[in-house]
């Protein structure tokens, strides 16, 4: 892709990895820690991952945990929706501190800010105890939206949707680590003496510490944008500030987002609920020891270190040919087909059949979420946090209901309810036939000739705010942005001649 | 006294069928052993009382009846209050699918005699109702009979222990110091900034 180089400016900063006019990277170095852009996205994974871990922190070491503080099947089971409900708003909160503050902050801030709880862990007496430390360390995992937030603003069109995919993969994959870390560090402080009741709680420990490191290595070595970091480039003037209730509107009245939030609540809601109940569907339908069931569920989460990422690889490399309506083909059909998986898992009745479909079934519902993230950076670019935000929310929504509607009691069995969930997935995945970038297409109608990335990145400016310079970031993107027309435009959208004409 | 006989050589007989096919069935035991638990009186606390437990045959029942018992291992086992919404303590017929009985007090070889064993409450029992059972194990280890202190609808001669709580003053203390730490430094790091952001203005 040449589309771009380097454009000079009073301060050319000089970048390891090649840019835009943006200062976005072109390309994604997975093994480079070169400043600004893949430090970021490393500082963003590992912090990511260290939410995941402990919020997932607690599953595996039920077992020992139930029997020290009492609890019951529906006190476990209300847990485990608590832990997932906190992000639903947390996730829509993130998305607006990103708008406002940039992603380092925001981030770091939260996860700083329910560390507490983690260690609380460690002096929960009771059902009700255990239900609150559950429900703020959850809060937590609203980190995966400054994670996204923060590759779109490091990384281009063309690499971003790889980008978001690994560093939400590699996070997600915490919730698959944390299922084999937290009972070896149980065992080994067990191993130095300590009784059952008391080696749980040290070994919540490690989550914590863990956690608190990665929020000082962001604050330390992170940084927003390419550039800067938000309140220095808004001191010099470079970004203005934004209004939070413009930034808010822009977000919530884009109809995009909602059926975003809506359809990633059937990929990575599924996905959460499934990690909650897939070792005890596996325990108790198949007879397994607690040991063999707990590393086939952490192998559905671990699938994630190859298949989101996968999916965002898909997404990109599908725009290129394709362009956006690439993009949104790939998505329904992966996540469609998820659900046909996840139809057949409640069906089979054979152990190594159900793994082979779990399998099955977690990478491409993973892919999915991967894909989703493909497209979510370009609905809007003023309200990207906010948009990002009510994505991410609508996943935690998805894990909720389908925990709410198909596991809880006795009203379903496991298997029943993984078939209808199946069902669900396929239903709530049509939506996206609905999508439609006048600059671009849908699914089924092409863009319009009249509509282009300018206009529609423009339509969140009002003309007040046009002459205040204010939207100078969003036109240098709607420039960026004009590869996912896909290849065939692609000769007659040279962007150095047609370079607008309000380029001061 | 003859038809006991009888009975007792089908109960054998049926269990014998029962390991062949490798599922016995708690039903299928005979209750030939007597087992007593006692313990001081009020809430009994793990890693502190003591359960003493004796057991022994069943004096009414004919001579050769313990002739294939090789073993005895007596167990802790939850009574059917405490295993209300709790599927991971179910009482399923059986054994080798059975949770109730999950705590091994202690198991020796079978003696003519009534045996006595002082049991320490282990530090790994939660806090629940429980009651004690014996099984008789034949040199093939399956369970051939079994005893227990209550009765068979498991309502009578049952005990509370309260588990420990695992928790230390020294685990409180850390807990609450690095949680201050973080809000702490979170702080620190925005009047750091700040300070940054005002000098560079100057």
């Amino acid at each position: 892709m040449e589309v771009q180089g380097t454009v000079p400016e009073s301060h050319p900063p000089k970048f390891t990895l090649p840019v835009d006019t943006e200062h976005k990277a072109t390309e994604f170095r997975l093994f480079s820690v070169a400043a600004p852009h893949m430090r970021a996205f490393h500082l963003a994974w590992v912090s990511f991952f260290s939410c995941f871990v402990s919020t997932f922190a607690a599953p595996p070491l039920l077992p020992i945990i139930r029997d020290n503080l009492n609890l019951t099947s529906t006190d476990i089971g209300n847990a485990g929706i608590a832990a997932v409900s906190g992000a639903v708003f947390a996730r829509l909160a993130m998305g607006t501190a990103c708008d406002l503050f940039g992603p380092r902050l925001a981030s770091a801030s939260l996860i700083l800010l329910t560390t507490p709880a983690v260690y609380f862990t460690s002096i929960a007496s009771s059902p009700v105890s255990f239900l609150l430390v559950r429900f703020f360390t959850g809060f937590s995992i609203a980190t995966f939206v400054s994670t996204q937030f923060w590759m779109s603003s490091m990384f281009s069109a063309p690499v971003v949707g790889t980008a978001n995919g690994v560093a939400g993969g590699w996070g997600n994959l915490g919730g698959g680590a944390t299922q084999l870390i937290m009972p070896i560090v149980f065992g080994l402080i067990r191993h130095t003496g300590a009784d059952n009741f008391t080696a749980w709680r040290i070994a919540f420990f490690i989550p914590a510490l863990f956690q608190t490191l990665s929020a000082f290595a962001v604050l330390i070595f992170g940084q927003d944008l390419p550039d800067g970091n938000f309140r220095g480039l808004q001191k010099s003037g470079d970004k203005p500030k934004d209004k939070f209730s413009l930034v808010f509107y822009h977000g919530i009245t884009n109809y995009r987002g909602w059926i975003l939030a809506l359809t990633y609540g059937y990929c990575f809601g599924v996905e959460l609920a499934v990690d909650n109940i897939i070792a005890e569907y596996f325990y108790d339908r198949f007879n397994l020891k607690l040991h063999t069931a707990g590393m086939i569920a952490a192998s559905f989460g671990l699938a994630n270190v190859i298949s989101r990422p996968g999916g965002g690889i898909i997404s990109d490399v599908v725009a290129k040919r394709f362009g956006m309506r690439g993009r949104l083909w790939t998505l329904w059909v992966v996540q469609t087909l998820g659900g046909v998986f996840c139809i057949i898992l409640g069906q089979v009745g054979s152990l190594s059949a159900s793994i082979a479909v779990m399998i099955a079934f977690s990478l491409f519902v993973q892919a999915a979420c991967g894909l989703t993230f493909g497209v979510v950076p370009f609905i809007s670019r003023r309200s990207l946090g906010v948009i990002s935000g009510m994505t991410g929310g609508g996943g935690n929504v998805g894990a909720v209901l389908t925990q709410l509607i198909f596991f809880k009691g006795s009203k379903y069995s496991k298997e029943t309810g993984i078939t209808l969930m199946g069902v669900m997935i396929i239903c709530c995945t049509l939506p996206i036939c609905l999508i439609y970038f006048p600059q671009w297409g849908g699914m089924f109608c092409g863009p319009s000739d009249k509509q282009t990335e300018e206009d529609y990145y423009m339509s969140e400016w009002s003309s007040t705010e046009k002459e205040k310079g204010l939207h100078h970031a969003s036109l240098k993107f709607a420039d960026n942005s004009r590869s996912e027309k896909g290849r065939r435009v692609k000769a007659a959208a040279l962007p150095t001649d047609e370079s607008s004409p309000t380029q001061v | 006294m003859a038809a006991r006989g009888l009975l007792l050589a089908s109960f054998l007989l049926f269990s014998c069928f029962a390991e062949t096919y490798g599922m016995i069935s708690f039903s299928s035991l005979p209750r030939t052993l007597v087992v007593t638990a006692s313990h001081r009186q009020g809430l009994l606390k793990a890693d502190e009382d003591k359960i003493t437990v004796i057991w022994g045959l069943n004096q009414s029942f004919p001579a050769g009846t313990d002739s294939a018992y090789t073993t005895i291992k007596v167990k802790l086992c939850y009574a059917p209050i405490s295993q209300v919404d709790r599927a991971w303590r179910k009482t399923v017929d059986h054994l080798s699918k059975d949770k109730t009985c999950q705590f091994k007090i202690v198991s020796r070889p079978y003696s003519n005699t009534n045996q006595t064993f002082q049991w320490t409450i282990e530090c790994d029992v939660p806090t629940a109702t429980y009651f004690v059972r014996a099984y008789a194990f034949n040199a093939e280890d399956h369970e051939v009979a079994y005893g227990q202190n209550t009765d068979a609808k498991k309502t009578t001669n049952l005990f509370e222990i309260q588990a420990i709580t695992g928790r230390h003053v020294s685990l409180d203390i850390a807990s609450v110091c690095f949680s201050a730490f973080s809000i702490v430094a979170l702080m620190g790091f925005f009047f750091a900034e700040k300070r940054k952001g005002r000098k560079a203005q100057q």
